[in-house]
């Protein structure tokens, strides 16, 4: 009975399970496997590091693993749903309420202030304004951006970016934050601090995601996976 | 969401503002010209009805096709109604009063008698002629009164183009050989004016016949006690004359509110013709939308892949395009009307004030509720139909090649 109980409760902490998943780019001669049928299973809490070499596949398992693309084969579940199952909208729903992601180049709207920027994401979800207003200040001032709010991307430094687009992630209140390089663009001192943030989400209980060239970074997380011509391992951390 | 997705297209219109005032300059002129002739045109309606339904109870009777706004000036034909159709038609039942209009050639001198040219002079009664004429229609000079002999009036062209000098008030012409004095001279109407007055040469009743020798009523002008039946009235005289000269079409009576009508009519037409002439400009304007939304689409690629990488649905991503078209269609559509509005002004001036006599009709613009209403959800249906496609070619991008493009 303890045994079946914690199985189940085991079942229920993988937010994250992909089986056989795989993604081939071009046609005929011309066709690159960029991710070799993989088998991973993601833990609720888990903070995980993939590395490799460029052109090894990390963006393209991100990439799936955040629905923003399709697999050529095989499955993704995000808490036990079979996502690429699931139509345009529904996915764009997965998108919007399982996930947050965080780019390398930040990808902030150039038009929005820091402040609508974080908004943007509640406001497909369909929260109240008062809320988001509330909701948004509360996560700028975590990054320790409250006197920023004003200010659009082009008035904010590449770590400040970073921050807001971290408090973008997390308006929705998702069960993953994935990062793609999320300190490959900012100087060393910006990068700690983006860090920093990342790990004290994961320390509330989020499941974090990052790709990363740093073998310092990856260093810090609790499980490390890494990737080579498209197939993913484990390494001891 | 929706003021979301208003506040992303308001922002990216401000980003691009030169491009943007552009294209809604497009738009703009293509509603001006609507908005503007749709004025002009409910003005002249006005001024025409002004003009005319104040004689709603005045049929006129002439020999011939009769009265219409294509041949306002009739051909002598050499008939004219008698005595006895006049009589006739005193007596028809609902006749308030019968006046008659003489017509007939005669010779017109001025300085002297080797500037004598043939034209046609019309007689009239005092009381004729104030219905149908009045200060208002006169360049200088004043109207006849009762009383009044051996004075004229004249048209714009008689006094200023048919001889070498020009006529003034006062001025001494001779018609027929006998003196009359110019009273006035009418404006100039070009072609303003529902008749025109340019050749007209006026005098009363009683000079016409002491100068012609002759009473050939070419022209009369009946007035009815009851408006509503001015229609029938009109077939009854008709018939009555017909009947007195034993021809089916000898005389026809027009009533002035079937002129009013036909002229109403006319005018809805050439209305309706430069409004569908005016409507490829905002053809045009639709194109330069489509135009400036589908680069903005291109441009904006990459803000279409964060927008659904972070969970916005193509549906979303659609409405803030076709809001952006949409709002730019508006504002194009706000600024044509006020331009419309300003611009009818100008032009019913310059219309008003047209010919050297200041002539032609005055003219009031007519902007009504309708035609704003029209400008605005024209502009609207611009704005939507135009970004439909652009809007629909961002939602459909992939989420993940729209973030990667550079």
């Amino acid at each position: 009975m303890e045994m079946e109980e914690r199985q189940e409760k085991s079942m229920n902490e993988d937010v994250i399970v992909t089986k056989n998943l795989s993604k081939t780019y071009g046609k005929g001669d011309l066709q690159v496997k960029a991710l070799k049928e993989t088998d991973i299973t993601i833990k609720k809490g888990d903070y995980i590091a993939i590395i490799g070499p460029s052109g090894s596949g990390k963006s393209t398992l991100m990439n799936l693993i955040g629905c923003l693309d399709r697999p050529s084969s095989g499955k993704l579940y995000i808490d036990d749903t079979d996502v690429y199952k699931l139509k345009e909208n529904e996915l764009a729903r997965i998108r919007r309420e399982k996930i947050g992601f965080i780019f390398q180049k930040y990808n902030l709207i150039p038009t929005l202030t820091a402040l609508e920027n974080v908004m943007l994401s509640m406001g497909f979800a369909g929260v109240d304004s008062k809320s988001r207003i509330k909701k948004a200040k509360k996560l700028l001032d975590m990054v320790e951006l409250s006197h920023r709010i004003e200010h659009k991307p082009s008035e904010l430094s590449g770590g400040e970016q970073q921050r807001v687009a971290i408090s973008r992630a997390l308006g929705n209140n998702p069960t993953i934050v994935l990062g793609d390089e999320p300190t490959g663009n900012v100087d060393s001192k910006s990068g700690n601090k983006i860090m920093e943030i990342l790990e004290n989400i994961n320390n509330k209980g989020e499941t974090v995601i990052i790709v990363t060239h740093d073998p310092n970074i990856a260093k810090r997380a609790s499980r490390i996976l890494r990737i080579e011509d498209g197939v993913v391992r484990e390494e001891n951390v | 969401m929706f003021r979301d997705n208003f506040n992303l297209a308001y922002k990216n219109i401000k980003e691009r503002l030169s491009r943007s005032v552009l294209t809604l300059l497009g738009i703009s002129i293509g509603i001006m010209a609507i908005i503007s002739l749709m004025g002009i045109g409910e003005g002249m309606n006005v001024a025409v009805e002004g003009e005319l339904s104040s004689l709603s109870d005045t049929i006129i009777v002439s020999v011939g096709e009769g009265f219409s706004i294509f041949s306002p000036n009739l051909d002598d034909t050499g008939e004219y109604l008698t005595e006895r159709d006049i009589n006739d038609l005193e007596r028809i039942p609902g006749v308030k009063e019968v006046n008659t209009q003489l017509t007939g050639m005669a010779s017109l001198s001025f300085n002297g008698d080797e500037n004598t040219i043939m034209t046609t002079i019309t007689g009239m009664e005092i009381e004729t002629m104030n219905i149908q004429y009045g200060l208002e229609d006169l360049y200088r000079g004043s109207i006849l009164e009762n009383g009044d002999q051996s004075k004229i009036l004249i048209g714009y062209d008689v006094a200023y183009e048919y001889f070498d000098n020009d006529i003034q008030i006062g001025s001494r012409v001779k018609i027929n050989g006998k003196k009359f004095f110019v009273n006035g001279i009418f404006s100039k109407q070009g072609m303003g004016g529902v008749s025109t007055n340019d050749d007209l040469l006026l005098l009363t009743s009683r000079d016409f016949q002491k100068t012609t020798g002759e009473s050939n009523i070419f022209i009369a002008t009946v007035s009815v006690y009851d408006v509503t039946e001015v229609e029938s009235m009109a077939l009854e005289i008709e018939r009555t004359i017909n009947e007195n000269h034993g021809e089916d079409d000898f005389a026809s009576a027009t009533s002035m509110s079937s002129i009013l009508d036909s002229v109403q009519n006319i005018m809805g037409i050439l209305q309706t013709v430069l409004i569908a002439i005016a409507s490829i400009a905002l053809v045009v304007a639709s194109i330069g939308i489509m135009n400036t939304m589908l680069t903005s689409v291109m441009e904006r690629t990459r803000e279409i892949g964060i927008m659904k990488a972070i969970g916005g649905t193509n549906k979303d991503v659609m409405s803030i395009f076709i809001i952006e078209g949409l709002l730019l269609s508006l504002i194009g559509g706000a600024s044509g009307i006020i331009l419309g509005i300003i611009g009818s002004t100008g032009v019913a001036a310059a219309l008003s004030n047209m010919g050297p006599g200041g002539g032609g009709m005055p003219l009031e613009p007519v902007i009504t509720f309708t035609a704003i209403a029209l400008g605005l959800s024209v502009s609207m249906i611009v704005g939507i139909l135009s970004s439909i496609y652009p809007a629909w070619k961002a939602a459909k991008m992939s989420p993940i090649e729209a973030v990667r493009y550079e």
